[in-house]
């Protein structure tokens, strides 16, 4: 699992990170590229260390060894407001809302620098999800769960970051909103890299063109996501479906 | 025999058997004999810090077991230790020609108040975070401390109560001789705050190691796990507090037998927590025995510090501001206090024993 | 609806010490009350907010108070007093001199602040038990400071020429500096919310109470911003500090840790982290203790606690405190 693949495309990588929570051993030796415009689905069991990955990366959990780079830049150990400005969004389990704030004040919040870009990124974000611009003014914490859901991705997403680590958007969602949740986040990762943690296997397979598997914070498996959508085997073994 | 036992009281047993073998069973019966023969120093001065090294001990640890045992920080330990004291007071004070059962009463009316305020403070504060135990602890301290100093009526405000205590331990009275030597009323009192220290002592040791002392410690290290074991974080912690405040006006009660005087800022004062907490860290959170060290260290210094900065500032006679800085001995404690919070988080005891854990892991390998 | 009835209930409470004291009186004390409600509201909002954003309960923050008013209320009143700005002189002079005394004390409490928080409090984040401890060690190291610094008992302290006496309207007769206080505090809570509302900064604010990783993964560096708040919660302390001295015309080196209790009382009141909760709280607090002061003195203090107990009771959090 050691070697790169051509590192030249990848746009982040993690080499061998380690991550101690208290006494616990979470991260042990994770190794993985993303390649820029590829979106990537971490799959594994629950507390098989996916969240605890992102969480590493964009530098809420602090790394006790390994490297990660992002755009060739090595990235562990800075603050996560200089990760974030570097390029790197990032949407919690828990969606991060701000509930007290406006849907517009949490966008307001997260716009660290307003430009063209963001704007026309803003225009995407009302076509895909409209309920957004409907409680433009609504305090967000009165929001559905799938509204909170999806003003947890968009938000993240007008910044016009470069990766966008999203970590599991289905959860608590009724079947009908995944799908739509599908549908908008395909539309996201053309315009930027997603890295999804997901234990949806239908909206992993909607949104991953490349995937790794985690057990026991290692990367076990990986491969394109086309290829494991047909693999019962592997999906028995590691996922415990098909 | 040993062979019916379960495993947990095997090993038990076998503690108790090792137990009056220990080196440190053998200290601490140096340490009562010491104790014992303090009176034949003819030094007032000693056996008044050695008196109230033995009374702070108690209420030290008393407050290591709400804070190092059960993690929660209090402030109004003080506010209990002034209640013992003021009872003891006021009761010699307000009923006439003190009598035995004054003392007895003032007991019973100390640890009846205590507990009802601990279980008050305690059903208050610890629903929601355990921050707000500090917060409402602080509260309610502070207006015992007010109470005490504005409620002229009953305890003669800031000027303090001065009262005589009954029997062979008014100073008043004559002592009588013992094998050829004279005990005085106040060696009397000596060996009473002596006994009865003792016995706290080793009560308020007997309790932590309990199985209720244990699950408190439990809580503290792993609330999520305890509570998942099925022990009740609530009623512990009442438990802890309930005790530990009780003890504290114990000590209360042997201060002002001491000193036969109690005034607001000494025994209510909200500041006199940052004395406490300082011999606590000093001693080391969660050591008992370090309680002992903390009290030692803090009381010695107390005792003989004023002094030597005084004798310091006399050499320079022309300046005020070091007169003032003379003055204000206190003012070292804190930035101490301060300091050992940040450099020994665990304290003297605490550090001490880490390292002892630490080699003998190493010998383990 | 039921916000309503809540509403009225809690200014038909206002009334309610008119069964016992007569209009003219009740009058003078409401202004009275409403005064040190606003010295408090100085005091509690700092630290609510603190506490809010950055999860420290600062027991140092009375100490920032004292600061307040030995530096400014004490040491520049006197000192203008000198050139006879102060206690003659015209009435521009002592109002310059009032404003004069309010800078210095909400400079020395915000560089004593932003020393304390960049020196000690940095290193003991995220540790409650330590926190509190340190910060009433300091507390009471800045009280020694003052007594030796200063003096260790009560000094006089002068109220400028232009706030002393009183007016007299209808025969209430209402203290000038009081009048002063609860405009400063009202433009102080006008100006806190303005801030928290039409800001960044205070977006920033609100949502770090929130949730201080969600804001630091939005790019802002969240250190900073606790050095800015902490300072300017110090300020306001010292603020509070010099109005609080001016208006007792003394201070004493214990005025931080008895302001503090009262402080610490209408935060929990108000609700942790709430500005509007500490504000009402403040509020209550000046109130209930004038009108409890002026018909039973004793249970003045009282009073407050059981006010705080019957609150706790209903909503564990405090008026205003999120759940």
């Amino acid at each position: 699992m050691a070697e790169i693949s051509s590192p030249s495309r990848s746009i982040l990588s993690l080499l061998s990170v380690h991550i101690h929570i208290g006494q616990h051993h979470i991260l042990q030796g994770v190794t993985f590229d993303v390649e820029a415009g590829r979106s990537t689905v971490l799959l594994g069991r629950n507390g098989a260390g996916k969240s605890s990955t992102l969480r590493a990366i964009i530098g809420l959990n602090p790394v006790t060894s390994g490297v990660i780079k992002f755009s060739g830049e090595t990235i562990q150990g800075l603050k996560p407001f200089e990760i974030s400005r570097l390029g790197i969004g990032f949407t919690p389990e828990d969606q991060g809302v701000f509930y007290s704030l406006t849907v517009e004040e949490n966008f307001r919040l997260s716009l660290f620098e307003e430009t063209e870009q963001t704007r026309r990124n803003l225009e995407t974000v009302f076509e895909l999800f409209p309920d957004l611009k409907k409680f433009w003014r609504t305090k967000a914490g009165l929001l559905s769960g799938g509204q909170k859901q999806m003003l947890g991705i968009a938000r993240a997403f007008v910044n016009d970051h470069k990766v966008l680590l999203i970590d599991e958007p289905s959860k608590g969602l009724a079947p009908i909103l995944v799908e739509h949740l599908g549908h908008s986040l395909n539309k996201i990762k053309d315009k930027t890299t997603v890295v999804l943690v997901e234990q949806n296997f239908y909206l992993a397979s909607q949104v991953g063109v490349d995937y790794f598997i985690f057990d026991n914070g290692r990367v076990v498996h990986k491969g394109q996501m086309k290829d494991l959508v047909d693999d019962q085997a592997l999906k028995k073994k590691y996922l415990g479906i098909g | 025999m040993t062979t019916e036992m379960t495993p947990v009281q095997r090993e038990r047993f076998q503690a108790q058997q090792a137990f009056f073998k220990r080196p440190s069973f053998l200290i601490q019966v140096a340490l009562v004999i010491g104790l014992i023969l303090v009176p034949l120093v003819p030094s007032f001065r000693v056996m008044d810090m050695m008196a109230k090294i033995m009374i702070f001990s108690i209420v030290v640890a008393s407050y290591d077991l709400i804070l190092g045992y059960t993690g929660l920080l209090s402030f109004a330990h003080a506010m209990f230790f002034g209640i013992g004291a003021y009872s003891m007071a006021l009761l010699c004070y307000h009923l006439g020609s003190p009598q035995w059962h004054h003392l007895i009463l003032a007991t019973i009316v100390a640890l009846a108040m205590s507990v009802v305020l601990a279980l008050i403070l305690a059903f208050f504060s610890l629903r929601t975070k355990a921050i707000f135990f500090a917060m409402l602890s602080l509260a309610l301290a502070d207006f015992f401390h007010i109470l005490g100093r504005s409620w002229r009526n009953l305890t003669l405000g800031e000027d303090g109560v001065t009262f005589s205590l009954p029997g062979i331990l008014n100073v008043q009275g004559q002592g009588f001789s013992l094998f050829g030597l004279n005990i005085s009323p106040r060696t009397m009192t000596y060996y009473l705050v002596l006994v009865v220290s003792v016995a706290l002592f080793i009560f308020l040791v007997r309790f932590v190691g309990s199985p209720v002392g244990r699950v408190l410690q439990a809580i503290r290290d792993n609330e999520q796990r305890s509570t998942a074991l099925g022990f009740k974080t609530f009623p512990h912690q009442i438990y802890s507090i309930v005790f530990g405040s009780s003890i504290s006006s114990m000590g209360g009660i042997l201060f002002a037998l001491w000193l036969r005087y109690v005034d607001p800022e000494s025994v209510l004062g909200v500041f006199s927590m940052v004395d406490y907490l300082l011999m606590v860290i000093i001693g080391g959170l969660g050591t008992m025995y370090g309680s002992i060290i903390g009290a030692a260290f803090f009381i010695t210094v107390q005792t003989w510090l004023p002094d030597l900065l005084r004798g310091i500032a006399a050499n320079f006679p022309d300046y005020e501001i070091i007169q003032r800085m003379a003055d204000r001995w206190m003012a070292y404690f804190g930035v101490m206090f301060v300091v050992v919070i940040l450099v020994f988080p665990k304290g003297i005891v605490g550090t001490v024993q880490k390292i002892i854990r630490r080699r003998r892991m190493a010998s383990f390998k | 609806m039921r916000k309503s009835i809540i509403w009225i209930c809690a200014i038909g409470i206002l009334f309610i010490p008119l069964i016992w004291i007569k209009l003219t009186p009740y009058l003078v004390l409401t202004t009275a009350g409403l005064a040190f409600g606003m010295f408090l509201f100085m005091v509690a909002s700092g630290m609510t907010i603190i506490f809010g954003l950055m999860d420290i309960l600062n027991l140092a923050h009375g100490a920032l108070f004292a600061i307040g008013a030995y530096l400014g209320g004490y040491q520049i009143l006197n000192l203008l007093n000198t050139l006879g700005w102060v206690e003659t002189g015209s009435v521009g002079l002592s109002t310059i001199s009032l404003l004069l005394a309010i800078t210095m004390g909400a400079g020395g409490g915000a560089m004593v602040g932003l020393l304390l928080e960049r020196v000690i409090l940095r290193r003991v984040y995220g540790d409650h038990l330590k926190q509190i401890m340190i910060t009433i060690g300091v507390l009471y190291v800045i009280t020694e400071l003052i007594k030796i610094l200063w003096r260790p008992t009560a000094e006089p302290v002068l109220v400028p020429l232009a706030f002393q006496g009183s007016f007299d309207i209808f025969d209430v007769i209402v203290g000038k500096f009081r009048v002063v206080a609860i405009v400063i505090g009202l433009v102080l809570f006008v100006g806190m919310q303005l801030v928290l509302r039409k800001t960044r900064l205070g977006l920033i604010i609100r949502a770090g109470v929130e949730n201080r990783e969600m804001v630091q993964v939005a790019g802002y560096n969240i250190s900073r911003i606790f050095t800015a708040v902490f300072t300017a919660g110090a300020a306001l302390a010292g603020i509070g500090g010099t109005m609080w001295c001016i208006f007792q015309q003394q201070v004493t080196p214990e005025i931080g840790l008895d302001n503090q209790i009262f402080a610490l009382i209408v935060v929990i009141i108000g609700g942790m982290g709430s500005v509007t909760g500490s504000f009402l709280g403040a509020i209550i607090v000046g109130l209930s203790f004038n009108y409890v002061a002026f018909l039973w003195p004793k249970l003045a203090l009282g009073i407050n606690i059981l006010i705080m107990a019957t609150i706790l009771l209903i909503r564990p959090r405090g008026l205003m405190g999120r759940e």
